[in-house]
């Protein structure tokens, strides 16, 4: 089938290049913007719409639609689409390619020299130099003037360079029945993505961005936004990683289409260090965590990450973040060093203290006499405008461990062990 | 022949670059063991190691330095705390580096444990599993099934992974490849007089539970209060 452009030589390009963008995407995806315009590739869509004057009237349709003035070619070269849409630099024309041979040689690229020596052998038009031998023409203004003939006999090869590039690609698809239960969809879901991803890796590109939206039944739609912290385009473990997410916060009704966006990134270089460490493959790691998400809790998993303040706990478990095998320096081995173990929940204790001293701990599991303490360590992150509020002692007990005793609103606590 | 020639035949293993065979077994055997040199412990990658003891047998100071050696390497661990007991400040001031290190909390459920350290051992790559039943009910804990154990041990077989296993009994069974008792033989040491005392130390003892005629190994547990 012959390849088929469309031109759009429009003033308002600088004003609304968006816009003229947009049409553009309404009929190509291979679009490059010119100074003057735009040009994209229209191949196939005779199928679609219908012949080149139907594509044309629908794409001056989507020009008044954005209110943007310009004048439309279609033509089998790129050369012919862009030198009939320049023509006379009328708007809200359509230009045939019929009209090519009715041009003036003014609007071909030609030297100015040569165009006055064909003015005064009276050849003005397309037509007119079309009726003059090829071979006549080349001896005389040499084999360059090959590409003007080429141009006229719209039979040049000039490619389209596409200088807009996609930064996202979608797939949907409305099912036949609702479905209530998402595993239903993932073999659909599985051809989804083969398609998006061939699409992804056909421009040299990766994802580690997609957006998920449900259509619901008289529900509104459900999105989930997955990110990776790297791209990466193996389906099985796409497909894993959504069914992870989605069973963790599932749609409230029936499914009725699916909706996937894909994000391009940069693909990931895969060479590693020939010394580094062992670390979790990142597409095993994210769905470990993942499946433990589901098994614990989204907020049990995580990285510790402490707190800058003097607070009874210091620390807090960030779910967002993922261990990232970072390497430190550290010169001397460390010996080790004392570790604390919390009670969750803290265990009440009876304390038994003589002339201000602590003597006996009782607590459900064990008693003992208090053999060392000490304190009292007071704590309180604010310390300058509300009083103190813990009062903590570590106590050794005979036989026993070293603890933490804490004493809030007159009672005991073990609040934990060193260990 | 040769000895008409004067050939002298020199092993290989005189010339600088090629090294014994026992050598390279030692230095192979080498890579695939994790040190505590302070504690005298070295353990193989892709085995379990057993430690249980009371309060205050070191245990989870044990735990946190070997999390600090391997995490300072960059190599990325997982701790299962099966009963939220964990605390981040004893593992930074330990030198664990937080950034490599997975933490889920199970909120005292031995099942859910045993399932999260399950996780961890199928994604492969952990350069250690701390799985930290601690403060967990024996009761519970002597009602997982054995094979649990040999599950691990063959899954992480041939891996770089080392399954720690701390409690305050042991709990592998002949599944694990070392199995240590810590305990606290004398009291602690404290620093100071009245009121204003700190602990400064504690030593402890790890008898091998598969080595029943060794002597115990001793290290000092030390507090480190350079952090506040």
């Amino acid at each position: 089938m012959a390849r088929l452009f469309a031109c759009i030589i429009s003033p308002d390009i600088k004003r609304d290049k968006a816009s003229l963008t947009a049409v553009a995407r309404e009929f190509s995806y291979l679009i490059k913007t010119l100074e003057d315009g735009i040009l994209f590739d229209i191949s196939g869509l005779e199928r679609l719409i219908g012949d080149r004057d139907t594509i044309a009237a629908k794409i001056m349709g989507s020009l008044r639609q954005q209110n943007i003035a310009g004048s439309i070619a279609v033509a089998e070269t790129i050369d012919s689409a862009c030198i009939l849409a320049r023509q006379n630099g009328k708007t809200d024309t359509f230009h045939s390619p019929e009209s090519f041979a009715q041009l003036p040689l003014s609007d071909l690229p030609i030297e100015q020299d040569t165009l006055n020596v064909f003015h005064d052998l009276g050849l003005r038009k397309v037509e007119d130099l079309l009726a003059i031998p090829q071979d006549e023409l080349i001896t005389r203004y040499g084999k360059d003037f090959r590409n003007i003939i080429d141009v006229i006999e719209e039979k040049s090869s000039s490619m389209l360079v596409p200088n807009i590039k996609d930064r996202r690609v979608n797939w949907s698809y409305d099912l036949d029945l609702p479905v209530q239960d998402f595993e239903q969809l993932i073999f659909i879901l599985n051809h989804g993505f083969e398609k998006l991803f061939a699409a992804i890796r056909d421009v040299g590109l990766s994802t580690e961005h997609l957006d998920i939206a449900f259509t619901l039944k008289s529900q509104p739609v459900k999105c989930y936004e997955i990110k990776t912290s790297f791209p990466t385009l193996e389906r099985a473990f796409w497909l894993k990683l959504v069914n992870l997410r989605v069973s963790l916060d599932p749609p409230e009704a029936e499914i009725v289409a699916v909706s996937v966006t894909a994000h391009f990134s940069k693909p990931r270089p895969s060479q590693r260090g020939l010394y580094s460490v062992s670390r979790p493959e990142p597409e095993s790691l994210l769905l470990t965590v993942n499946k433990l998400k589901k098994l614990v809790g989204e907020n049990n998993v995580g990285l510790p990450v402490m707190l800058d303040g003097r607070l009874a706990e210091p620390f807090a478990l960030d779910p967002d973040l993922l261990p990232a095998g970072v390497e430190s320096i550290q010169l001397e081995p460390r010996l080790p060093t004392l570790a604390f173990t919390y009670y969750r929940p803290p265990q009440h204790a009876e304390v038994v203290y003589r002339d201000g001293r602590l003597v006996f701990i009782r607590t459900r599991h064990f008693d003992g006499y208090v053999s060392e303490y000490s304190g009292v360590w007071k704590g309180n992150s604010s310390w300058w405008d509300k009083p103190w509020k813990t009062q903590e002692w570590d106590v050794e007990i005979e036989n026993r461990g070293i603890y933490r005793l804490s004493k809030a609103n007159k009672e005991w606590f073990l609040l934990g062990e060193y260990d | 022949m040769l000895h008409h020639c004067n050939i002298i035949v020199v092993p290989m293993s005189h010339l600088s670059l090629v090294k014994k065979l026992s050598v390279l077994q030692e230095e192979q055997r080498h890579v695939d063991e994790i040190a505590l040199e302070f504690a005298g412990l070295v353990f193989e990658r892709g085995s379990i190691v057993d430690i249980s003891g009371g309060a205050a047998s070191g245990k989870t100071s044990i735990a946190l330095s070997l999390l600090a050696k391997l995490t300072v390497d960059g190599e990325v661990c997982g701790v299962v705390d099966s009963c939220n007991g964990f605390d981040p400040q004893s593992a930074a001031t330990s030198g664990v580096v937080l950034e490599n290190l997975l933490w889920i909390r199970c909120g005292g459920d031995v099942e859910k444990a045993f399932t999260a350290a399950d996780h961890l051992v199928q994604a492969k790559g952990f350069g250690a599993i701390w799985l930290n039943l601690s403060g967990l009910p024996q009761r519970k804990l002597r009602m997982v099934p054995k094979t649990y154990w040999y599950r691990y041990r063959t899954r992480i077989k041939e891996t770089p992974t080392l399954i720690f296993v701390t409690a305050e009994e042991p709990v592998t069974g002949s599944a694990s490849q070392h199995a240590y008792t810590f305990s606290r033989p004398v009291r602690a040491n404290w620093k100071g007089s009245g009121r204003f005392k700190l602990l400064r130390s504690f030593d402890i003892e790890m008898m091998s539970r598969k080595q029943f005629y060794g002597l115990p190994m001793q290290t000092t547990i030390e507090a480190d209060y350079s952090n506040g």
